[in-house]
């Protein structure tokens, strides 16, 4: 039986804005759930549901069975971090964070430890005696993770706990968080727009556009296997290449705009228009390829290029090796690796295979 | 690309060049912002040329945008923009446009009158039909036209910075200065806009200096990098270059992501041992003997490898994985291809790529 | 900032301030200090040196100092109940419900009036034989003391009376201290199983207590001063309800005293320095922590 439950959860504000549409989700004992979209997507107000900070207008929140819809936070056992810290101003970082155990009447010398504890192992141990105003933007965001994992609560919430970091140091979260789910098995929610974030934490993405779940699976498949064009774009970095055209030939040759004749796929069942997807690592520099463009972009990106191609069919970026230049300007042929083509339709935005 | 467009700087003078800059705040009412001092800055920044600083927070970053703009005196040292003592100008004198991180638009005016709103100052003497001319290129280049009616204050994120930047262009300013400017953005939307503004920038052909934490930023959009940290430029080059060949293990932890592994090592029969008497990697004959060595994630090869390293954690990055794994009592961070099956708790044998080690001496 | 040849614009715009300072409190408060030193009288000339021995009456008058304890009782006793009764209606309005701008208004009304007015009006409320209240106590067959002129009674009328009109004004600063808290903070005390006497305690009166400690500082200073009520609810010369300030009047304006009254006056000068001065750090200490900020 799943741990926490979901059912038909809908929200809708005062000015009738559909914030989220009945939304079904079944989260697994120990398993670290990111609710993945863009601003505005309806994921920060699901985790607000989950947690009692917001009042559902339908459907329901079961938590290890119990119907908690009705349920203060309180009532609730859970944990959770803000996106802007919501710490104690008056309270100094040690106070912050054993606050949750003094509510729980937990004795003054156990409740030392465990701030010690936990304080050690995110870092802050040398702010401890601080205030939070005194405290950078990234430091207050780990006051708010260590005031949030000092408990072992039934669920823990995040929403975008990793916002204010810098990068090297979200880096070094990201694994923190991983280890200490590892560890712990406490089932997690997590939100975030950075997709990138979502892919290296979670046993499960949830992408989320517009109040509802388009895609719920583990990375990998929501990275090979998107089930929409909105999350083909949204999950990579760049997101999937997506081309407009048509399947001719019975289905075994792709044509879009441009080209003076079809690029051959691997047979398919069906003809007519499609969008094809192909994440730049699929794609590569051909000579022959009737796919032709000019180099409008080549941006390092450490261990490998990007070369971003442009065309009448629009812009398709290459995954390339890190001393491969490509010169701006040059004319180029781009053919997809038949293992990564993706087919999508375009009335719907759904995945044809 | 950038070493003709440095002898051209040699020829005709750079569009801004900082010596010596040293700006200190003191125990005063202004310390408490979290600008930190900065600390004998060199840079040179040619016509055209796109140069990222990038820093970790408080190493200086801003202030050194604000003294190029004039917003603060330097204590010590020089700046120059193209050619010319900037120390006499006042900032609406340097004709630097800065852009910053919260948008800083005038929330109840349209979209227009926030473009129009830098070309309506009397000295600039524009004619009404000039300033319409200017906002439509500006919004045609930022693709904002049809938000041209729209009040600041009911815009995205994303379009509120385009509409800022947009702001910054129509004035046509010798010099871009750019503060965070993607910060407060969406992951996906920073990342279109890294690529957007980059051409962009490459159109208008003026020069910018832009400022970030983001490293992402710093390798796909920089003609040159300048990483700051602590008030002071630790290394300057290419991305390539800075990536691949950072000067010290403080220049090679500030770029890269996952970043670079480094180990303080001892040479003994051409191999590196470290302290604790891990073998890591070959080492050549003519190394020094006590170094510290870093090598890329990338770099790092699964199989064949001396010692035997213990696999911790395994992210998911989309086109490849990261392994955090320990190599004896040391962190190892390993890009492993996508089709990489080990899992947490596996054991690998980890070999350095020794042509891409990068090796220090140490005292 | 340093500022060019701007000298004689600086005198120019500063000059009559700086005038209208000296001639309305400089001069006076010197020419006050001058007079402590005299026997000076209202009518009568011919002020002599007395040297300290107007101070020396002051500390020996049992008048002063049962004027000074009964002061200090009505700062105490009106300015606390005023806090408790102003945080707690405060507390009350917090939550938004329907009529709440009206039922804050009128609760607000008191503190615009004037003391003076308010005075004599609950004098007239408070009068023993025809008063309002003990209209309606007789009424209810629950006797009619006598507020006003009762010794034991009188004080606490006045008492009364301030509580009144200052509660609102504690009510208002205790509601903007509320609101300054910001809703995520009592998110976290949720979620961090906080009961509701726990995130009182620990967050909404410590949160609270900078504002609230500002407006005691500002009611004490004020109390301190008390004379309109006493004034128009007693007169200024009743032994029973006589504050430093009424004290005062009566030794100048009745007795015509106005050497000693000086003195009278200095003192209750230091009185007030000293507890400005409290009020002023404090002031400093709460933008100190906001600079930090």
């Amino acid at each position: 039986m799943s741990f926490l439950v979901l059912e038909r959860l809908e929200k809708t504000w005062p000015d009738g804005t559909r914030a989220v549409k009945a939304i079904d989700l079944a989260i697994e004992p120990g398993e670290f759930v990111v609710l993945l979209g863009p601003s505005g997507c309806g994921k920060t107000t699901t985790l607000r549901m989950i947690a009692g900070l917001e009042t559902p207008t339908a459907g329901r929140v079961l938590l290890a069975g119990d119907d908690v819809t009705r349920r203060t936070p309180a009532e609730r056992d859970i944990g959770f971090v803000f996106q802007f810290y919501a710490l104690y101003p008056h309270l100094s970082v040690a106070e912050n964070v054993a606050f949750p155990l003094a509510c729980a009447k937990v004795a003054r010398a156990e409740r030392d430890a465990a701030v010690a504890r936990v304080a050690e192992r995110i870092g802050i141990t040398a702010l401890l005696a601080k205030k939070p105003r005194q405290l950078s933007g990234g430091d207050q965001q780990k006051v708010g993770l260590a005031r949030a994992l000092v408990r072992k609560p039934a669920v823990w919430l995040m929403d975008e706990p990793l916002g204010t970091l810098d990068s090297s140091e979200r880096l070094a979260m990201c694994e923190f968080l991983r280890e200490q789910q590892l560890e712990q098995r406490v089932p997690t929610v997590y939100v975030t727009h950075d997709q990138e974030e979502a892919m290296r934490l979670a046993d499960r993405v949830v992408v989320m556009a517009e109040g509802s779940v388009l895609q719920a699976a583990p990375p990998a498949v929501v990275y090979s296997d998107p089930a929409t064009l909105f999350v083909a774009r949204f999950v990579g970095s760049p997101g999937m290449n997506l081309v407009e055209g048509e399947l001719v030939d019975g289905g075994g040759a792709f044509r879009t705009a441009g080209m003076a004749r079809p690029l051959p796929l691997a047979a398919r069942a069906r003809s007519g228009p499609v969008v094809l997807g192909a994440r730049p690592e699929f794609v590569r520099f051909d000579a022959s390829s009737p796919l032709r463009g000019r180099v409008a972009v080549d941006a390092f990106h450490g261990p490998c290029r990007y070369a971003h191609v442009e065309g009448v069919f629009g812009r398709v970026a290459a995954r390339r090796g890190a001393e491969e230049r490509a010169s701006l300007g040059d004319e180029v042929g781009l053919a997809f690796d038949p293992a990564g083509v993706r087919l999508f339709d375009p009335a719907t935005g759904g995945r044809l295979a | 690309m950038s070493a003709p467009e440095n002898r051209e700087a040699f020829v005709r003078p750079p569009a801004l060049e900082l010596r010596g800059v040293t700006k200190r705040f003191g125990a005063g009412a202004s310390a408490g912002r979290g600008a930190r001092a900065l600390d004998g800055v060199d840079l040179v920044l040619g016509e055209r040329e796109f140069l990222v600083v990038l820093g970790p927070t408080g190493a200086g970053k801003t202030t050194l945008l604000r003294t190029i703009a004039g917003l603060e005196t330097p204590d010590a040292g020089s700046v120059a923009l193209h050619g010319r003592d900037a120390r006499a100008l006042a900032p609406a004198d340097r004709d630097v446009a800065l852009v910053f991180q919260n948008f800083s638009l005038y929330p109840s005016a349209t979209v227009r009158e926030n473009l129009a709103f830098p070309l309506a100052a009397p000295a600039r003497r524009l004619s009404r039909a000039e300033i319409d001319e200017r906002v439509a290129w500006a919004a045609k280049l930022l693709h904002v036209e049809r938000l041209l009616d729209r009040p600041a204050k009911k815009l995205s994120g994303g379009e509120m910075q385009r509409v800022a930047i947009g702001r910054a262009i129509v004035r046509r300013p010798k010099l871009f200065l750019m503060d965070e400017p993607l910060t407060n953005l969406d992951a996906k939307l920073r990342e279109e806009l890294r690529v957007e503004l980059r051409e962009l920038a490459r159109e208008l052909e003026t020069p910018v200096v832009w400022v970030t934490h983001d490293q992402a930023e710093a390798l796909t959009m920089a003609d040159r990098v300048a990483l700051l940290v602590d008030g002071r430029i630790v290394q300057t080059g290419t991305p390539e270059d800075v990536y691949a060949r950072p000067n010290s293990p403080l220049a090679a932890r500030e770029l890269g992501t996952p970043p670079m592994n480094l180990f303080d090592v001892e040479r003994k029969d051409e191999r590196w041992i470290t302290a604790d008497g891990v073998e890591l990697a070959r080492a050549d004959a003519g190394a020094p003997e006590r170094a510290t060595i870093g090598v890329r994630p990338e770099h790092v090869l699964l199989d064949g490898g001396p010692s035997d390293a213990v696999v911790h954690v395994v992210e998911d990055w989309g086109p490849s994985r990261v392994l955090f794994a320990h190599v004896g009592a040391h962190a190892l961070h390993v890009l492993a291809p996508r089709d990489c099956a080990l899992r947490a708790g596996d054991r690998f044998r980890p070999t350095f790529d020794v042509r891409r080690v990068v090796v220090w001496p140490r005292a | 900032m340093r500022t060019e040849g701007g000298g004689a614009l600086r005198w120019a715009l500063v000059g009559p301030t700086l005038l209208l300072l000296v001639a309305f409190n400089v001069f006076p408060l010197a020419y006050n200090v001058f007079l402590s030193f005299t026997n000076a009288e209202l009518v009568g000339e011919g002020a002599r040196s007395v040297g300290g021995a107007n101070y020396a009456r002051v500390f020996d008058d049992p008048l002063f100092a049962a004027a000074l304890r009964r002061t200090a009782l009505f700062v105490v006793v009106a300015v606390g109940v005023e806090l408790v009764i102003g945080f707690g209606l405060a507390l009350a309005l917090k939550r938004d419900f329907r009529g709440k701008a009206f039922v804050l208004t009128t609760l607000l009304v008191p503190m615009m009036l004037s003391p003076a007015v308010m005075g004599l009006y609950w004098s007239l409320i408070l009068n023993g034989n025809y008063g309002l209240l003990n209209q309606v106590l007789a009424g209810l067959g629950l006797g009619e003391p006598q507020w006003l002129t009762d010794r034991d009674l009188k004080f606490w009328s006045i008492v009364l009376v301030d509580v009144w009109m200052w509660t609102p004004f504690m009510m208002l600063i205790a509601l903007a201290g509320l609101s300054s808290i910001p809703p995520s903070i009592y998110e976290a005390a949720a979620i961090d199983r906080a009961g509701a006497w726990t995130t009182f305690r620990r967050i909404t009166l410590p949160l609270c207590a900078p504002l609230l400690g500002l407006a005691v500082l500002l009611r004490a200073t004020d109390a301190l001063k008390q004379f309109d009520l006493v004034m128009a609810i007693t007169g200024p010369n009743d032994g029973g309800t006589q504050t430093l300030s009424a004290l005062l009047y009566q030794i100048v304006f009745r007795d015509g005293k106005v050497g000693l009254g000086s003195a009278y006056a200095i003192l209750v000068l230091v009185v007030v320095m000293a507890l400005a001065t409290v009020f002023t750090r404090y002031v400093d200490r709460l933008r100190g922590a906001e600079a930090v900020r």
